[in-house]
């Protein structure tokens, strides 16, 4: 049996407590969050406690959790709709000149009004975060939230965890993706998050992209994201999500929040440059972010070191091919310059192969995942 | 620490449903059926840590002994729980300021009549006590620490019996054992393979079993502290502060 990673002398029945409180962090029903979720953690207040900040709101359930904040569900009164509340961990008011940057990142992204990106509604901070009767040693801290459009369906990552997003689907979600993104773009916005826990799919399969340009707001200057917690990465040579090797040259964690509240990256969708040169990071950051989940997609798997073209992995078209490893290409000049370019090529593969069988380099006799839908997304569920 | 009265198994609920604070503090009627076994059960289970806490305010092991036994006696004969306070709300709370105005004011009186009583409604192994309080930190965590330290290491331990209850029940013991030292590995470190042999299963297999030992171990950790709580708002803020607790070491 192989030694246990962690060394502590003081078990109960042979298990660590600081090791058990890590595991205990994470909601029953989450799976692929295991080890991202170990984190020192930013604890989401229960609705009750919150019901008290947000007089207008009716809060029903914490929805999601992650790094960057919590999301709930709630009831906005007079309105009478269903919005998603999303409060940032208390600590982040503590970095300097937040709140200024807040504003003016917040402001900016509460005008991108697009069907195909998340509507920010509102957006500020709130009296005090919620404390712990006093045991824990509570530091009074504005809640900084943001009150957006409440989407009812699942987000990509949800559909992915399903198993692989059959290509006609796949190619029905990417123009989009690609639209909202380029609408974005048009602003002089940069999302920097792209991954498919941000891309949202409603009832009608309809996407939507959600936290639109939060990993700005959320580091400063330099709007890239922080790689995470640096002792895991250490101790095991992996990074956080458990899989990705910490690259040699890495340059070093930006600096980090409070311990309640560590910024995590997500390193398997972000671009080169955005790890390497973040000051550098322009739109086509999130063009290649793009090409990941449009790679996951379509193989179910991430591009490894080795970059595999798709078809390689599996039975599509083959012209996809170009379209992917155009978007991931390493050198932003590389790649394709506008979202709308992508989009242009995935509909001309689209339109062409509706009418005749598609090329393969093994056909197998597999016409399903040969066949390609025009365009209108169909009804996922 | 077993638990004698706490059903897990599917076979008996009701019980399990006896073990929880608010049935006692529902029940101020020492007569109420099941009110009385459900305090019993919480005092068995979570004693040690007081016994810890009044060792540490510097009584000797014997003293600590007749003040834990005493204290429980009272608890149990509902004198405690007459007295309307805010922290009712959870037992551990309850517990801890119970006995620390027990201490205070009960301290001089009762010793002027020691030994008198003759009941000891609560059978805990006292000498196993001392031991395990020999080997605590007690001369680096005041007796509040200490408490809530060792309280919340009970639960943890609670939960872990519980899991392996679980398990056993339905003949999985060994699954049991193969899986247990991956409890809290970090996703990355776990040698699928190495388990998918021990199992004589597939790789995917061992990949499921895994996450839903991790899984069935939260939600008992969740019920265990729920047990100890009146209403579930309280239980997720007593989840999160034992984990707190917990992660400190």
């Amino acid at each position: 049996m192989r030694p246990l990673r962690c060394r502590t002398a003081r078990r109960c029945r042979g298990i660590c407590p600081r090791c058990a409180a890590g595991l205990l962090q994470s909601p029953p029903t989450d799976f692929s969050g295991d080890s991202a979720r170990r984190l020192p953690p930013f604890d989401p207040p229960a609705p009750a406690d919150l019901a008290r900040l947000f007089p207008g709101l009716e809060i029903l359930e914490l929805i999601g959790k992650g790094g960057m904040g919590a999301v709930y569900k709630a009831r906005q009164k007079q309105l009478d709709r269903w919005v998603a509340l999303k409060i940032l961990p208390p600590s982040i008011g503590e970095a300097p000149a937040f709140a200024e940057r807040f504003a003016r990142e917040a402001k900016a992204l509460a005008k991108l009004n697009h069907p195909g990106i998340v509507t920010l509604y509102e957006f500020g901070s709130v009296g005090q975060a919620p404390d712990e009767r006093g045991e824990v040693g509570a530091v009074p801290a504005p809640l900084y939230f943001f009150l957006m459009e409440f989407v009812d369906g699942v987000n990509l990552r949800q559909l992915l965890q399903t198993g692989r997003v059959p290509p006609r689907e796949a190619l029905a979600i990417v123009p989009q993706i690609c639209d909202a993104l380029q609408f974005a773009h048009d602003q002089g916005i940069v999302h920097r998050d792209i991954k498919p826990e941000n891309l949202l799919l409603d009832r009608r399969g309809r996407v939507k992209v959600a936290d639109f340009g939060l990993a700005k707001i959320i580091e400063p200057e330099r709007g890239c994201l922080t790689r995470s917690n640096a002792h895991v990465a250490g101790a095991n040579g992996l990074q956080a999500d458990g899989q990705t090797p910490v690259a040699a040259g890495e340059p070093p964690a930006l600096r980090e929040l409070t311990d309640a509240g560590k910024v995590m990256g997500t390193p398997r969708y972000m671009s080169p440059e955005q790890a390497e040169q973040p000051g550098e990071v322009d739109h086509r950051a999130d063009i290649y972010s793009l090409g990941v989940v449009l790679y996951e997609m379509l193989t179910g798997e991430l591009p490894g070191k080795e970059l595999q073209p798709p078809s390689r992995k599996v039975q599509i078209d083959v012209r996809l091919d170009e379209v992917v490893l155009r978007a991931l290409e390493r050198k932003p000049e590389q790649r394709y310059q506008q979202a709308s370019g992508l989009k242009t090529d995935v509909e001309t593969i689209t339109a062409g192969s509706a009418k005749s069988e598609v090329r393969t380099p093994k056909s197998e006799g597999e016409a399903r995942s040969a066949a390609v839908e025009p365009r209108h997304p169909r009804q996922l569920w | 620490m077993s638990t004698p009265g706490t059903a897990d198994s599917p076979a008996s609920p009701p019980l399990f449903v006896t073990t929880r604070w608010s049935v006692v503090l529902a029940a101020r009627d020492p007569a109420a059926p099941g009110s009385r076994e459900a305090l019993e059960t919480l005092c068995q289970t979570y004693w040690y840590p007081l016994y810890a806490f009044v060792r540490s305010s510097g009584h000797t092991p014997e003293d600590a002994q007749d003040l834990t036994q005493e204290f429980f006696a009272r608890l149990l004969a509902k004198d405690y729980l007459r007295v309307v306070t805010p922290e009712k709300g959870r037992f551990r709370t309850f517990l801890r300021m119970a006995l620390k105005r027990f201490l205070a004011n009960e301290w001089d009186r009762w010793r002027a009549q020691k030994r008198g009583g003759g009941r000891t409604p609560l059978a805990f192994d006292t000498n196993l006590a001392e031991t395990r309080f020999q080997q605590e930190r007690a001369d680096t965590l005041p007796p509040d620490h200490l408490y809530e330290r060792r309280w919340a290491l009970t639960l943890l331990d609670q939960a872990m019996v519980r899991l392996e209850r679980e398990y056993a029940t339905r003949g999985r013991g060994a699954e049991f054992l193969a899986l247990k030292p991956h409890l809290t590995a970090s996703h990355g470190e776990i040698p699928y393979a190495e388990i998918a042999t021990a199992l004589a299963a597939t790789e995917g297999a061992a990949r499921v079993a895994v996450h839903r030992l991790r899984k069935r171990f939260r939600e008992l950790f969740r019920q265990t502290i729920a047990d100890t709580v009146a209403t579930p708002e309280e239980a997720d803020a007593e989840l999160r502060y034992v984990l707190e607790v917990l992660s400190r070491g």
